[in-house]
C-alpha cells in the first residue's frame, strides 16, 4: 500500500514538473541564469567585443571598489538620496492617503489628480521637469514673484541631486498612497468610534490608531522605497546626459554601473561585481528595516 | 489511462518547448538567407547611424537612393539609432548583432579598433578609390596600432568663432583675432546676466586645443597628463572670465543646451562651435545676423579642433564585398560629393572640397581653413575615462568650488587610477 502511494506520488510529481517546464525553462533562462552569469562576471576580467575572453581573477574586482573615488561618491549620493526620499515619501503618501479618506467633497476627483503623476513614465516626466527646473522655467519664475531665491537647478552642483530628489518624492508618493488608501479602509470604525467616547481629539486618533494599525502597510512600503530608491537610474541618468554631472553630483551606483558595462570598453566584470554589491546592500538594508519595524507578520 | 496523461503532458511541452525555440531560432534563419549572397540574389546590407536633422537624412537618403540604382543587386537597409549611439552599437557587436556598416566617431576608434570588432579596410582598397586625396590627419584618426585603415572618413567639421553682428556694432568692437583681444572684445559686449560676451562649453571636446596651446600635454602614454602646470596655466584665462569677468558663461547658465542655441537666443554675442550651428543658426533663428572668423591665436599660432567621423566595417559581417561597395561609395568622390552638398559637413576629400567650392563660402570658410592647423579630437584607447574625469573636475574649477590646479590634479589622480585598474 505504502510503496503505491510513493509510486502515484512520483508519477504525480513528475507530470507536474513536467507540466511546469515551459515556465521553469523561461525562468531559468530569464531571470535565474542572467543572475548566475553577472555573478560569475563579477569574478571575471570580461571583454565581450570583437574577440571574446574571460578572465579569472578572484577578487580582483571587488578590491578594486575599494580604491575607486567615483565609486564612494556614487555611494554617498545613492545614500544621502534613499535617507531623504524614503522617509518624505512614505510621509507625504500617509498624509495624502488619511486626507483624502476623511470623507471630503470631491474625494474621488482628487485621488484621481494625485494619482496621475504615477501613470507617466519617469523618462518623460524628468524630461517635463527639466524644462520647468530650466534657469528661466516655470519654477524659478515663481520662485521670483514671491521673493525667494533662484538657482540654477541642473547645472549646480549642490543643488542638482535635491531637484532629483523633489521630483521623485512628488512622481513616488502618490503610488503609495493608493496602498495607504486600501489599508485605511480597513480599520474598523469602531475603534474610532471608541476613541471618540475617551475624547481623544483627531490628532490623537490619526497617531494613536491609524499610524500603529497601519504598520505593516508602512513596512511594505518602506521596504519597495528602499529598494526603488537605491536603484535611481533613469532621472539622473537624463538630468545629466548619462555624465553624473554637474561634478558627479547626481552619479548614484547604478549609473555608475551603466557607464562601466557600457561606456568604457572591457570593465563589465567591475560593473558586475558593482552590481552584486549593490545588490548586498539593498538586501542588508531590507533587513535591517524588518528588524526595526519588528513587523514579521506580513512577510 | 496512466499513459495517456504522460502522453498529453509531453505532447503539450513539446509543442510550448518548440514554439519558444521557434522564437528564438527565427531570427538566425532569416538572417541566413538573405546572407547568402548568390548571384542574381539581392543582398541587403545594414547601414546604422545617428540622425542628425531631416535635411541632412534627406540628403543620405539621396545617395543611398544613388547608390542602389548604381548597383542592383544590394538593397541598403538604413537604421537610425537616434539616443545613446555608441551604447547600441557596442551591445549589439557584442551580441552578434551588429549591422553591417556604421558610423563610427573618431574619439571612439581606437578603443573598438582594439576590440579586434572592425574589419581592417586595405586589402578591398582599389587604385581608383584613390586614398591619397583624403584630408591625412582625418584618415590617419582611423588607423589602427597595426597600420591597417578600419574605416574612412565620411566627413568633418573644425571650430569658429561665431559672432553676433549686430551686438558687436553695439558694442563697437572688432573681431578678435586673439584671445586676448576676445577676452577684452567680451567684456564689452556683456551685459549683466542678460547677455554675456562669450558662451563656453566647459568641456575637453572644446577645449583640448586651449589646454595644449602653452606645451603642456592633456593625454601621455595613453595616460592622464593634464595637471601640468603648462595646461594649467592656458586654461585659467577661461575660469578667470567666468569667475573675475564676468563675461563668459556656460549654456545651462541662461538656461540654454549648448552653446548654439546660446549664442541665436541671443544671451552670448560669441561662441566657439562647429560646422553643424550654420544650418541650425539659419533654420532656427532666420533673423540672426551673425559672422564667423577663425578661432583667435592663441600665442601666435592657430589652432582649432577638428570632429570626424567614419563609415566602418563590422568584422562578423556576413555581407562584407557588399558592405565595401557602399563605404566605397558614399566615402567615395561621387557619393560624398552629394553628401556634402549642402555643407552640412565638409568634404574630407581635397577634390570633393575643391569642386565644392567651400573655402570661398563666406560663412564656411573660416571652418574649410581651420582643417589644415587643427587638432583631431582622438587620443588613445583611454580617452573617454579621461575625459569624464576631466570634464567633472574642470566644471567645479570653472563654477568657483575650488582652485583650478586642484581640481586637475585631483581629477588626474582618478583618471589614471581609473586606466591603472582597468
Amino acid at each position: 500500500m505504502k510503496q503505491a502511494f510513493t509510486k502515484k506520488m512520483k508519477r504525480e510529481t513528475g507530470t507536474a514538473y513536467l507540466f511546469l517546464s515551459p515556465t521553469l525553462f523561461v525562468l531559468l533562462l530569464f531571470i535565474i541564469g542572467p543572475i548566475v552569469f553577472a555573478i560569475f562576471l563579477a569574478f571575471h576580467k570580461v571583454q565581450l567585443l570583437g574577440t571574446m575572453s574571460f578572465k579569472f581573477v578572484g577578487l580582483d574586482n571587488f578590491v578594486r571598489m575599494i580604491d575607486d573615488t567615483r565609486a564612494k561618491i556614487a555611494l554617498w549620493n545613492t545614500l544621502k538620496y534613499v535617507a531623504i526620499v524614503v522617509p518624505c515619501q512614505t510621509m507625504l503618501a500617509l498624509v495624502l492617503a488619511a486626507a483624502l479618506n476623511a470623507g471630503l467633497k470631491g474625494e474621488k476627483f482628487f485621488r484621481i489628480v494625485y494619482f496621475l503623476p504615477t501613470l507617466t513614465s519617469s523618462a518623460v516626466l524628468t524630461l517635463i521637469f527639466m524644462w520647468m527646473y530650466n534657469q528661466n522655467g516655470l519654477i524659478n519664475r515663481v520662485l521670483e514673484s514671491v521673493g525667494l531665491p533662484t538657482y540654477n537647478w541642473i547645472g549646480d552642483p549642490d543643488v542638482a541631486l535635491n531637484a532629483i530628489m523633489i521630483m521623485n518624492i512628488w512622481a513616488t508618493a502618490p503610488y503609495f498612497m493608493v496602498i495607504y488608501l486600501a489599508a485605511l479602509q480597513d480599520i474598523p470604525d469602531s475603534l474610532y468610534e471608541a476613541a471618540e467616547l475617551d475624547g481623544a481629539n483627531a490628532w490623537q486618533k490619526f497617531w494613536h490608531i491609524t499610524v500603529p494599525y497601519l504598520r505593516p502597510v508602512t513596512s511594505f512600503v518602506v521596504i519597495m522605497g528602499l529598494i526603488g530608491t537605491f536603484q535611481l537610474f533613469d532621472q539622473s541618468y537624463i538630468f545629466s546626459a548619462g555624465s553624473g554631472g554637474p561634478n558627479n553630483s547626481t552619479l548614484t551606483v547604478v549609473l555608475l554601473i551603466y557607464q562601466y558595462a557600457f561606456k568604457t570598453l572591457g570593465t563589465m566584470g567591475y560593473a558586475a561585481a558593482l552590481a552584486v554589491a549593490l545588490a548586498i546592500i539593498i538586501l542588508i538594508a531590507t533587513l535591517l528595516q524588518r528588524k526595526l519595524s519588528k513587523e514579521e507578520s506580513l512577510y | 489511462m496512466g499513459k495517456t496523461k504522460w502522453m498529453a503532458a509531453l505532447g503539450i511541452t513539446t509543442m510550448l518547448f518548440g514554439s519558444l525555440l521557434a522564437g528564438c531560432g527565427g531570427g538566425e534563419k532569416s538572417e541566413k538567407a538573405n546572407g547568402g549572397s548568390k548571384q542574381g540574389e539581392k543582398v541587403e546590407v545594414t547601414l546604422a547611424g545617428w540622425g542628425g536633422n531631416p535635411s541632412e537624412q534627406k540628403l543620405l537618403r539621396q545617395t543611398l537612393d544613388d547608390f542602389e540604382k548604381k548597383h542592383p543587386n544590394i538593397k541598403v537597409k538604413y537604421e537610425v539609432i537616434a539616443d545613446q549611439y555608441m551604447d547600441v552599437i557596442k551591445t549589439r557587436l557584442a551580441g552578434g548583432q551588429g549591422p553591417d556598416v556604421f558610423y563610427l566617431d573618431a574619439f571612439e576608434a581606437p578603443a573598438l579598433i582594439e576590440t579586434g570588432a572592425l574589419e581592417p579596410l586595405d586589402k578591398y582598397v582599389t587604385d581608383d578609390f584613390d586614398i591619397n586625396d583624403f584630408e591625412k590627419p582625418m584618415l590617419d584618426a582611423f588607423k589602427g596600432k597595426d597600420g591597417k585603415i578600419y574605416g574612412f572618413p565620411k566627413d568633418y567639421s573644425t571650430l569658429a568663432l561665431f559672432y553676433n553682428k549686430k551686438m558687436f556694432e553695439e558694442a563697437g568692437v572688432e573681431v578678435p583675432k586673439t584671445w586676448d583681444e576676445l577676452r577684452e572684445a567680451a567684456k564689452k559686449l556683456t551685459k549683466g546676466k542678460q547677455v554675456y560676451g562669450f558662451g563656453v562649453a566647459p568641456e575637453l571636446a572644446r577645449l583640448y586645443y586651449i589646454a595644449e596651446s602653452k606645451g603642456g600635454k592633456v593625454v601621455t602614454d595613453n595616460k592622464a597628463s593634464f595637471a601640468d602646470p603648462k595646461v594649467v596655466e592656458a586654461l585659467q584665462p577661461i575660469v578667470d572670465m567666468h569667475l573675475k569677468d564676468k563675461s563668459a558663461a556656460q549654456p545651462n547658465e541662461v538656461g540654454a543646451t549648448w552653446g548654439g542655441e546660446m549664442f541665436g537666443q541671443g544671451k552670448a554675442a560669441m561662441v566657439i562651435e562647429g560646422n553643424w550651428a550654420i544650418p541650425f543658426l539659419q533654420d532656427t533663428f532666420p533673423n540672426l545676423e551673425f559672422g564667423t572668423a577663425e578661432v583667435p591665436m592663441i600665442n601666435g599660432k592657430k589652432a582649432t579642433m577638428a570632429y570626424t567621423v567614419a563609415y566602418v566595417m563590422n568584422k562578423d559581417s556576413k555581407k562584407k564585398e557588399a558592405a565595401w561597395e557602399l563605404i566605397s561609395y558614399l566615402t567615395g568622390k561621387e557619393g560624398m560629393k552629394t553628401w556634402t552638398s549642402k555643407g552640412y559637413a565638409l568634404p574630407t576629400r581635397k577634390s570633393v572640397a575643391a569642386e565644392l567650392g567651400f573655402d570661398k563660402d563666406p560663412l564656411r570658410a573660416p571652418l574649410v581653413a581651420g582643417a589644415s592647423y587643427a587638432t583631431v579630437w582622438q587620443n588613445g584607447t583611454n580617452l573617454p575615462i579621461i575625459v569624464n574625469n576631466f570634464n567633472n573636475q574642470f566644471v567645479s574649477a570653472f563654477l568657483g568650488e575650488r582652485p583650478l590646479a586642484d581640481a586637475l590634479k585631483e581629477a588626474e589622480k582618478t583618471a589614471n587610477r581609473e586606466i591603472e585598474s582597468k
